[in-house]
């Protein structure tokens, strides 16, 4: 999308200056502290991150009653899990987990902005938040998702979920076939944000 | 009529995902300025002042921040979708922010735009700015609102409709904040599930959310919603809608 416009050169230094004073006004008028910002990003670095999400999908891969429990009621399933505290917290609030199976293959998108479960995944990447991906997914999930490595089935069904509403939604991916022999750790780092959201099948990070 | 609620299936526009696969942009952000801005939004969010009466009902009022008004994801929102489209397309998603924020707390009367320029020019020539007086109780504060959020949720729930029941979703006027993307005006879907309990929206929008009511996930055929240009394969769109968008067929 960059590429269709002219952007000044100094673009993310007028950027840059224009929150610096943003914050540093903020913190003088006695709105925030000036450990504010600091503390809120090191909340997301420490609390809420894909970690979370990760060993979620761990524990429904090893655990079938987890498996189910955790589509049924997520905030329920999830409490169980030793996470930190927090992940009903701030855009966590109602949690919702669907699951990939074989003929089955779900995408989650948010066509009128980015919402995101935090707690769990923790922030979007940047194309999550792209125009033009909410565009094209809506219609054309089957294309995007070929589009970035997903061949599926013909005969598989993409569930489109759009988060315009309260839920926060994100996706147990399917567990690779030949990993019976993996512990805990090796099956974590099969599972990223991508596949947790439908746009990459669990596997080794690219 | 906002463009911004008509992205969902918008069509004609360039290449997301680059050629490569690889070229999918992963990062959260991508230049450092944007964690200040969105520390800055996190912040607003956890002093705002609906969250007295969010549940758990923060001692909001006590917080000893200069900051007295509501600000939500409603109100950034809102500032998104006032955009002039094209900006919102040229902008990469936290300049949207920066400018949607900073417009936000001007018109709430927190800070004008003489004082940010000249306090930019004081940045660059190294002043040191005041360090400010607010409490280490308003990070508390805030840090709370991370871990115990704010639900929209409310009493029971008295759905007007049930899984199974065939919905038209209505066309109300547009207002300047929507949550009904715009693919869906019009179109004719099945309940897929009704949601426990009702929810607010912490904003009122002007085309019929604010107030706690019941949300549902609708079923959708992409026929319905693109025509023709639907894609082939089994493809099911669900989207999760308040009770006011939803309208029965008779």
């Amino acid at each position: 999308m960059t590429g269709q416009f002219t952007y000044p050169p100094d673009r993310e230094e007028t950027s840059a200056a224009k929150v610096a004073a943003l914050e540093s006004l903020l913190i003088e008028k006695g709105v925030i502290t000036g450990q504010t910002v600091d503390k809120v990003l090191a909340y997301f670095e420490s609390e809420m991150t894909p970690l979370n999400g990760k060993k979620i999908v761990v524990k429904a891969w090893t655990d079938p009653d987890f498996a189910a429990r955790v589509v049924d009621d997520t905030p329920a399933a999830i409490a169980e899990l030793d996470l930190p505290e927090g992940m009903a917290g701030a855009e966590g609030e109602h949690l919702q987990a669907v699951a990939n199976r074989p003929g089955v293959h779900n995408l989650i998108i948010c066509s009128l902005c980015s919402c995101f479960p935090w707690p769990v995944l923790g922030l979007p990447p940047y194309w999550y938040k792209d125009p033009v991906f909410r565009a094209r997914a809506a219609r054309e999930p089957r294309h995007v998702l070929a589009e970035v490595g997903v061949d599926l089935p013909d005969d598989t069904e993409i569930k489109v979920w759009d988060s315009s509403g309260t839920h926060r939604w994100f996706v147990i991916p399917e567990r690779p076939s030949g990993t019976e022999d993996f512990t805990a750790e090796e099956l974590m780092d099969l599972v990223t944000t991508e596949s947790m959201l439908g746009v990459a099948l669990a596997g080794p990070a690219s | 009529m906002k463009l911004q609620h008509y992205i969902g299936g918008l069509e004609g526009l360039p290449e997301p995902l680059g050629v490569e696969p690889l070229s999918v942009e992963k990062r959260v952000f991508v230049e450092d300025w944007e964690t200040r801005i969105f520390g800055i939004h996190v912040a607003m969010m956890g002093l705002s002042n609906h969250l007295g009466a969010a549940l758990p009902r923060y001692p909001i009022q006590d917080v000893p921040t200069t900051f007295k008004d509501y600000w939500t994801w409603g109100h950034l929102r809102s500032s998104a979708e006032a955009m002039n489209p094209i900006d919102y397309f040229r902008l990469r998603y936290y300049e949207r922010w920066l400018a949607g924020i900073t417009q936000l707390l001007i018109d709430k009367g927190y800070l004008s735009e003489e004082e940010l320029a000249s306090r930019t020019k004081e940045l660059m020539a190294n002043d040191a700015p005041s360090p400010g007086n607010a409490s280490p109780a308003v990070d508390e504060q805030i840090v709370q609102y991370l871990r115990n959020g704010d639900s929209p949720r409310r009493d029971v729930a008295h759905p007007r409709f049930a899984p199974g029941d065939r919905v038209r979703i209505s066309n109300v006027p547009a207002a300047a904040h929507t949550r009904l993307p715009g693919c869906l005006r019009g179109r004719v879907g099945t309940v897929e599930r009704v949601f426990e309990g009702d929810y607010a929206y912490f904003l009122r929008t002007g085309d019929g959310i604010g107030d706690p009511m019941p949300v549902y996930i609708v079923e959708f055929r992409p026929q319905e919603l693109w025509g023709a240009r639907a894609e082939s394969g089994r493809t099911t769109f669900y989207a999760e809608l308040f009770e006011a968008y939803l309208d029965g067929i008779s």
